[in-house]
């Protein structure tokens, strides 16, 4: 399998480009669907080299449960720089698995959690919660969703606007955006080259709400001055960043950008031209993912290979 | 109100986790499920009394077998969490009732939220913080469009 076997762990630098671009140039359903996709089977390649390096740096170690004949000579030629990258893949695995049934389990806890709060309350579809000193909005996924809203945010937004605060939060619950956000970050987890594409579809999935609740409403001025005047209204930087500091040279938070770009003309649904700066990306972060699929497959079953060899049956 | 010193409220904290602990019984993990529920009922009973109880009238009323100190602990917890108040008359408190269920909702729902992060949030909030050269990018953008300013 020789330096194959590590192609995986760099080759999701091959979708920055198209996390970046895509924002921009594809419609927000097509931009969720391929950046989750991408980090998903980037995320899985990845993995999967790392155990594979593990099985022969683990061969080396005394006492390990492998079968003595997988610490062969041949084995470990397979692999180049074997004792350093098998020692390495161990802690880099271990650290994978840990960090996703973190993240995992903190969803889990924080949906369970968010349902416990609204125990008590009658089951209807929207729950409006009297607090009119914090203004927040927000879907809660289960089996019977529920859009949750404080009366801080509803009462100051118009009636159309608070249209669009609903419309929007139902596309959360009808898409089922919340599987692409555990997807993403469960695949930053496991390779952090794949950040980037968090970021992104956590961007692209509000950006797919704004866009599904214009439809819905006929309006896309009015969702842009929805999300525009509640994030006035739930205000303030958040804790720690220091302002005059960073402020000057940041660049525009997700909220600016999904108000400009409500207010922009509508994107497109169809594909960018291939000859794009966008169509060129994704096809690099397709090219990549492709390379990362065939070369975790075929470090994959060589492995399988030399060490059905090396194992006395 | 009258406010009761530190080292009541130590001792009583104290008493309540021991019983907590002693209460895991066969009930103990559909009890821990209802927590958010008991405290809503436990609301609900005060409001519908109209003015202060004593927890022993709480107990009563709920009737659905909670021990005594069971039930002080979820006034306390409700105490903290500013949906009731208290008052002390001779030896112990009277309760009464300061939010309702849905505003009961509203704070534990804020407790929630509070101890998420942006960048790693489960619940997709409708609007994310804005830093201060997002407040004037946005400032800039609604006032811009035709027909905008009115607020």
């Amino acid at each position: 399998m020789g330096v194959f076997v590590f192609l995986p762990l760099v080759l999701p630098l091959t979708a920055w480009p198209v996390a970046r671009l895509a924002e921009h140039h594809l419609h927000p359903r097509t931009a969720t669907w391929l950046l989750t996709g991408l980090s998903v089977v980037l995320a899985v390649c990845s993995t999967l080299s790392l155990a594979l390096l593990v099985v022969v740096g683990t061969a080396q170690l005394p006492g390990n449960p492998l079968p003595d004949a997988w610490s062969d000579p041949e084995v470990r030629a397979a692999v180049p720089y074997d004792e350093l990258a098998g020692r390495a893949a161990i802690p880099a695995l271990l650290a994978v698995l840990a960090s996703c049934g973190r993240t995992a389990w903190h969803h889990h806890r924080v949906r369970r959690r968010a349902a416990r709060a609204l125990a008590g309350l009658p089951g209807s579809s929207v729950v409006l919660l009297p607090d009119d000193r914090n203004a927040y909005a927000y879907a809660l996924p289960g089996r019977r969703g529920r859009v949750v809203a404080t009366t801080g945010l509803v009462r100051a937004l118009t009636g159309p606007e608070r249209r669009a605060l609903f419309a929007h939060e139902r596309a959360h619950l009808t898409g089922r955006h919340h599987r692409f956000l555990l997807a993403v970050q469960l695949a930053a987890r496991a390779n952090p080259f794949l950040r980037p594409l968090r970021t992104a579809v956590a961007y692209t999935t509000e950006r797919w709400a704004d866009e599904e609740a214009a439809d819905r409403i006929g309006s896309r001025r009015t969702v842009a001055r929805a999300v525009g005047r509640a994030a006035l209204l739930s205000g303030g930087a958040p804790p720690g960043l220091l302002p005059g500091l960073l402020s000057g040279f940041a660049a525009a938070g997700p909220v600016p950008r999904r108000v400009a770009a409500l207010m922009g003309p509508p994107v497109a649904r169809a594909w960018p031209s291939p000859l794009s700066g966008a169509g060129l990306a994704a096809w690099g972060a397709a090219a990549g993912t492709t390379a990362s699929a065939l070369a975790s497959a075929n470090s994959a079953v060589t492995l399988f290979l030399i060490l059905k060899a090396a194992t006395p049956l | 109100m009258y406010r009761p010193t530190g080292a009541v409220e130590a001792q009583e904290g104290g008493g309540m986790t021991e019983h907590e602990r002693d209460d895991r019984g066969p009930g103990a993990v559909s009890r821990r499920r209802g927590q958010g529920e008991l405290e809503a009922q436990v609301v609900t009973a005060l409001r519908q009394a109209g003015g202060a109880r004593t927890a022993g009238w709480v107990q009563e009323r709920l009737g659905t077998g909670l021990a005594y100190t069971t039930v002080i602990t979820i006034l306390t917890r409700l105490y903290a969490k500013g949906a009731v108040s208290r008052e002390r008359v001779g030896r112990s408190f009277e309760w009464t009732a300061v939010a309702d269920e849905a505003g009961l909702a509203a704070l534990r729902m804020r407790r929630v939220l509070d101890a998420e992060s942006d960048r790693e949030a489960v619940l997709a909030r409708f609007v994310t913080a804005l830093s201060p050269h997002d407040e004037r990018l946005l400032r800039g953008l609604l006032a811009e469009g035709p027909g905008e300013g009115e607020d």
